[in-house]
């Protein structure tokens, strides 16, 4: 097990209902003002040099995890650590070893140009002179920013202003990176340069720590090794995605290509122990019979049985994977979080 | 374990400058208002000359019991009257923009403690204001202004306590903007209350007893006092009450307005509403 750089315990976030003077008025005169749950107890623990995500769907409150450890906002209980750091004790330490990438792309100043924002940064991260200078250089260069340095924020594209916000998080050379949706809104091609950015270079490669909120089943099971399911404020799934795969999808999944059917063979394939859905695709060829059943064991034999049985022609028969969007509506619609 | 190179790491000065080159950049990016600004200053005068004008010298505009002009007294006073303006708005402001440029996060994400955060991000504004202050006093000069007798030790000590004592009441107005994110309260103070209680067109004296009370509680009162007896020549010590109510006004209020900075920050974290605008 890798040294924790991470760890998250008991941590319940709720905010107010009501906003402005009007509440603000009602609280100072002793009045309850209504808040709304958005986390429930969450426990964490990623390692050091562990690239983890965090998935969910809108509003499930991952971003609101990231605002957490970047000490945007406060917990209402529990307590946070980041390389051993009480977030909450000692925040300005705990912030050295932080890289934000937000996904709010209008985090910088439109009026200055990538090369003034990133110096403006860069100064209060605590870089200066010299260091500063060639971080900026270094950072464009890892995404392909360079030629447009000088050229002013308010001119770039969506694209090209969340990728300088990835260059900004890495200034500092941070031990730890938060990145709320980094490929939202880029390019499919600088989208996958991003992605391989954070594995090969971030954390194969520096062993950096990261920690990935998407909404991107895809990006997440791609790149993390790690994925924690956020729904409805509570974490409903954690593990490698592979793992999820079977533990969440719980289902073994045949495709079986098939010149004819008939009933018996449904029959048949319908009575086997652990048996779960079957769909029949007519093709212009044959038919394909898509196949569900518990991953029990002597089931995958009783099934090539039931669909080769008494010569029917069986031309094809191959397992598909569970995609990340199976797991994923699983623990985030079946399960509801709750 | 990677953090910044500690070898690297900017003096907190470099942090201070690097706010002050970055109002400094976004004002300049603005050629046309940072043009009118200057604009505006030429106007000013002339306005006050025409309207000074029209009233006879008195005792009253002098704290020597000679007659001066109008002139003399309402020049050094809306010169001088800026850095209470620049102090109301350039915090509250700066919290303000940040918030709608959606910088206000990822600056506080910075390790940077609140009160360099806070009070750099005034300090374009004093000098930006030092600067359109002297231009305004050598416009005035050749309509009438006096400023043989200038005291300059007098002028310097009182533009530094001005400068502490007004601050604060800039950070508690940054407080509440960062609480109800607006400024207009803010805004409402510092232009009703200084021309009418802090004396910057009509001399103190010549207001109801009440109103010369509320009107001594206001720091820019005594920083006007200073700045019109630096300019008859008066020294230090002819005006040392009101120095010593600005200096203490310093003292006192600057850590409470930080401390009330920090709250009004902490509510905003606890409520999520640091973004909102």
């Amino acid at each position: 097990m890798r040294d924790a750089m991470l760890t998250v315990e008991h941590v319940d976030k709720s905010f107010p209902v009501a906003q402005g003077p009007a509440a603000m008025l009602r609280s100072l005169v002793g009045q309850r003002i209504a808040r709304r749950q958005v986390l429930f107890d969450v426990n964490l623990r990623v390692g050091q040099g562990e690239l983890f995500g965090l998935l969910g769907p809108n509003g499930a409150g991952k971003s609101t995890l990231l605002k957490l450890l970047a000490t945007l906002t406060v917990p209402d209980n529990g307590r946070m650590t980041i390389d051993g750091i009480d977030v909450q004790r000692d925040p300005i330490a705990a912030k050295r070893r932080i890289g934000l990438c937000t996904s709010d792309e209008r985090s910088f100043y439109f009026r200055l140009t990538a090369r003034q924002n990133m110096e403006f940064f860069g100064a209060l991260m605590g870089l200066w002179g010299k260091h500063l200078k060639k971080r900026i250089a270094e950072c464009v260069e890892l995404v392909d920013m360079t030629e447009y340095l000088d050229a002013r924020f308010g001119g770039y594209s969506s694209g090209m202003r969340v990728r300088l916000t990835m260059a900004r998080a890495l200034l500092a050379n941070p031990g730890i990176l938060f990145l709320d949706e980094p490929t939202r809104a880029v390019d499919p091609v600088h989208a996958e340069d991003l992605r391989r950015l954070i594995r090969r270079n971030l954390v194969d490669g520096a062993g950096k720590t990261v920690v990935i909120a998407t909404n991107l089943l895809d990006e997440a099971w791609e790149i993390c090794d790690r994925v924690a399911v956020v729904n409805h404020g509570r974490i409903v799934a954690l593990g490698p995605p592979k793992e999820l795969d079977v533990d969440l999808g719980a289902v073994a999944r045949y495709r079986v290509t098939l010149d004819e059917v008939d009933d018996d063979l449904l029959q048949r394939t319908r009575t086997i122990p652990g048996f779960r859905d079957l769909r029949i695709v007519r093709t212009e060829t044959g038919v394909d019979l898509h196949v569900e059943m518990e991953p029990r064991e002597g089931s995958l034999g009783a099934l090539m049985r039931a669909v080769s049985w008494d010569g029917a022609g069986l031309r094809d028969f191959r397992p598909i994977e569970a995609e990340p969007v199976d797991v994923f509506k699983k623990v985030t619609l079946h399960d509801g979080g709750r | 374990m990677a953090v910044a190179d500690a070898g690297a790491r900017a003096p907190g000065l470099a942090r201070v400058a690097a706010i002050f080159r970055r109002d400094a950049l976004v004002a300049l990016s603005y050629p046309g208002n940072f043009a009118l600004s200057w604009l505006a200053i030429v106007i000013e005068v002339v306005v006050v000359w025409y309207i000074s004008r029209l009233i006879p010298p008195s005792p009253k505009f002098g704290s020597t019991g000679v007659a001066v002009g109008y002139f003399q007294f309402v020049a050094i006073n809306s010169a001088f009257v800026r850095f209470q303006s620049a102090a109301l708005n350039s915090f509250a402001e700066s919290i303000r923009d940040a918030q709608l440029t959606g910088t206000l996060e990822i600056v506080l994400a910075t390790p940077t403690q609140l009160p360099t955060l806070v009070l750099s991000s005034a300090v374009w504004s004093f000098a930006f204001t030092s600067l359109q202050t002297g231009l305004f006093l050598l416009i005035a000069i050749p309509f009438g202004l006096d400023l043989h007798h200038v005291n300059l030790i007098t002028a310097g000590v009182f533009l530094i306590l001005t400068v502490g004592a007004v601050s604060p009441l800039g950070v508690l107005a940054a407080s509440l903007s960062m609480v109800i994110k607006k400024t207009g309260p803010v805004e409402f103070i510092s232009s009703a209350s200084a021309q009418l209680f802090g004396g910057v067109f009509i001399p103190l004296r010549m207001l109801p007893v009440g109103l010369q009370i509320v009107g001594w509680m206001l720091p820019i009162t005594h920083a006007l006092t200073g700045f019109r007896a630096a300019a008859a020549g008066v020294p230090l010590g002819g005006v040392a009450s009101d120095a010593v109510w600005l200096l203490v006004a310093s003292l006192v209020l600057m850590p409470f307005s930080l401390w009330v900075f920090a709250k009004s920050v902490q509510k905003a974290r606890v409520d999520g509403t640091l973004s909102m605008y």
